[in-house]
């Protein structure tokens, strides 16, 4: 058999059970994707040119390459976060994340690029350059998990890690036609993934289908003491997939469409709001929702603030470069950080941002007293072109206007491929719920993709 | 948030807190934190007179272990990525003048 690399983790463990082939061949089949179309992509940092001998095929992920993000830690493999600073770091442990899949079975291919410390929707501000769009090679990625999205598309592995701090997962997964699922904040442990805004970094998987996300959420979530904000509950078990969403009301916030929404975006969310319909869901237009504008800010000071203190820790004592070696994107949330938190401003500006994201949290559970989930377009537009973050300070802000409510309310959400504007560009749904209602975006999500086909597209590479 | 422009003493201060040399062609770095500033300005049209802080969405608290060692790093791996080592310990700059 060939072109292994193309099928989804249930094809492939499907594949394995009944001895079609064996993990050697399905690992060797994603390596030569890699080699094939890193030239083009660059969606890896580090490529893991794993030999296995042998994968213990009774565990639920056993045999199945996965490609990691780069700034989750895999013991034993070189850790950058698409920084210079830690260009030469070989991680000296494991995240909570991966090192559940790979009790799981997984095996790690490599590691995929991403905004330098994840600072960024593009995948433009990484300092081992930017990972083009499998769609179009003119075009961004997404980001920060830009690197994972291209390279699940790009069939160079079977699924990926990503992490969302806000859009991370999802942004990305909507501009590369692929499911990203961002939990509920602490639904997946944070031990080992190198902190960005902490009180609100989610980690995820980024999938094929939303079965396969479905099933690493699964294997990976629950709790951990290793994560101080970890929620205690046991791991998520999928539920049961619905055959009608009688019953269930779906919201559609009026806000979430401005002057700057794409045209093509907006009809393929609308036309992805039919189908729900006719699936049996009662669409209800929220009009109060608050303005997703105030997010923009509250997400601008929290970052910047958290930002400045988790990166104070790169010394380039205990492991990593000095901070000369800092970007000038770094240099300059780090900056503002320190601003907003020093003498004299932590009232105006830190104090005042917690205050709101409480008003941001009444605010959905407001809206949810009226619907069960809310639904919207991902992001305005569909991929932008590679450059479209020069001299932009707030790209990675504007562009995730309609992700940050939901991050900083800590609620779980997903991207899920909803169709194609007309330079064949994907376009994302977003599916929101109430925290720790993943079950409900699943069931959505499924549904959703069992009635379309925009999934099972492919990029011609 | 009265004044959204960053001074030049401000700025150099600001690098000085967060440890980081601003090279003479990174000065335009100055403006876009004023910028940043700018757009942050809107939450002043939201009155939060009453509204308590949310720090943490998941409303934990004073999360504690058992005080009980657990297995960690050997001193080979603590020391394995340090940029230089003597004698088991890792080599910093020195603190204190002489």
């Amino acid at each position: 058999m060939s072109d292994l690399n193309k099928l989804t983790i249930k094809e492939a463990r499907a594949g394995l059970l009944s001895k079609k082939f064996s993990p050697q061949e399905l690992v060797a089949d994603c390596l030569s994707q890699i080699k094939k179309l890193e030239p083009k992509l660059n969606a890896f940092v580090t490529v893991n040119e794993i030999k296995i001998s042998e994968a213990d095929l009774a565990k639920p992920l056993g045999g199945i390459p996965f490609a990691v993000k780069d700034n989750f830690l895999v013991e034993g493999i070189r850790t950058t976060a698409s920084s210079k600073v830690l260009d030469n770091y070989i991680a000296q442990y494991s995240s909570t994340f991966t090192s559940r899949l790979e009790q799981a079975g997984a095996i790690i291919i490599g590691k995929t690029n991403m905004d330098a410390w994840a600072h960024g929707s593009s995948t433009e501000t990484s300092d081992y350059g930017p990972t083009k769009n499998p769609w179009n090679l003119g075009h961004l990625p997404g980001g920060s998990s830009g690197g994972s999205a291209a390279a699940v598309i790009a069939d160079e592995c079977l699924a990926a890690v990503g992490s969302e701090t806000a859009g991370s997962i999802r942004q990305p997964a909507s501009w590369c036609g692929v499911v990203g699922f961002k939990p509920t904040y602490g639904r997946c442990s944070r031990y080992g993934v190198i902190a960005m805004k902490s009180s609100t970094d989610s980690p995820g998987p980024i999938t094929k289908t939303i079965d396969d996300a479905a099933l690493i959420l699964s294997l990976v979530s629950g709790h951990d003491p290793l994560d101080a904000t970890s929620i205690d509950e046991p791991s998520w078990v999928k539920p049961q997939p619905l055959s009608t969403l009688k019953g269930l009301k779906i919201g559609i916030p009026a806000a979430y469409f401005s002057k700057e929404t794409q045209a093509d975006v907006k009809n393929s969310v609308m036309s992805a709001v039919d189908t729900l319909k006719k699936l049996g869901a009662e669409i209800i237009e929220l009009t109060d929702i608050l303005d997703p504008k105030y997010s923009i800010a509250v997400y601008t000071i929290l970052q910047r603030s958290e930002v400045s203190s988790n990166l104070a820790r790169f010394d380039g004592i205990r492991y990593g470069h000095d901070r000369s070696f800092f970007g000038t994107e770094a240099k300059r949330r780090i900056m503002l950080g320190t601003y907003s938190l020093s003498a004299g401003y932590y009232d105006a500006y830190y104090l005042k941002a917690q205050k709101v994201r409480t008003l941001i949290c009444q605010d959905f559970d407001k809206q949810f007293q009226k619907v069960d989930a809310i639904i919207g377009p991902v992001s305005p537009t569909t991929a932008l072109k590679i450059g479209a973050t020069e001299g932009q300070s707030m790209f990675g802000e504007l562009q995730d206007i309609l992700l940050e409510p939901s991050s900083i309310a800590g609620l779980p959400g997903i991207s899920i491929p909803c169709g194609f504007d007309k330079i064949g560009l994907p376009v994302g749904l977003q599916i929101i719920a109430p925290q720790r209602r993943e079950d409900l975006v699943y069931q959505i999500a499924k549904i959703f993709e069992d009635n379309t086909d925009y999934h099972t597209r492919r990029p011609k590479l | 948030m009265s004044s959204n422009v960053i001074t030049d003493d401000q700025f150099q201060h600001i690098a000085k807190l967060s440890r980081l040399e601003i090279k003479p062609e990174e000065s335009y770095i100055k403006d876009q934190l004023s910028e940043a500033a700018k757009y942050v300005d809107v939450l002043k049209e939201l009155n939060t007179e009453d509204i308590s802080p949310t720090f943490q969405v998941n409303h934990k608290k004073n999360v504690f272990r058992d005080d009980v060692i657990t297995p960690s790093f050997t001193q080979s791996q603590a020391l394995s990525q340090a940029a230089k080592t003597k004698d088991g310990y890792i080599v910093t700059s020195a603190t204190i003048k002489k």
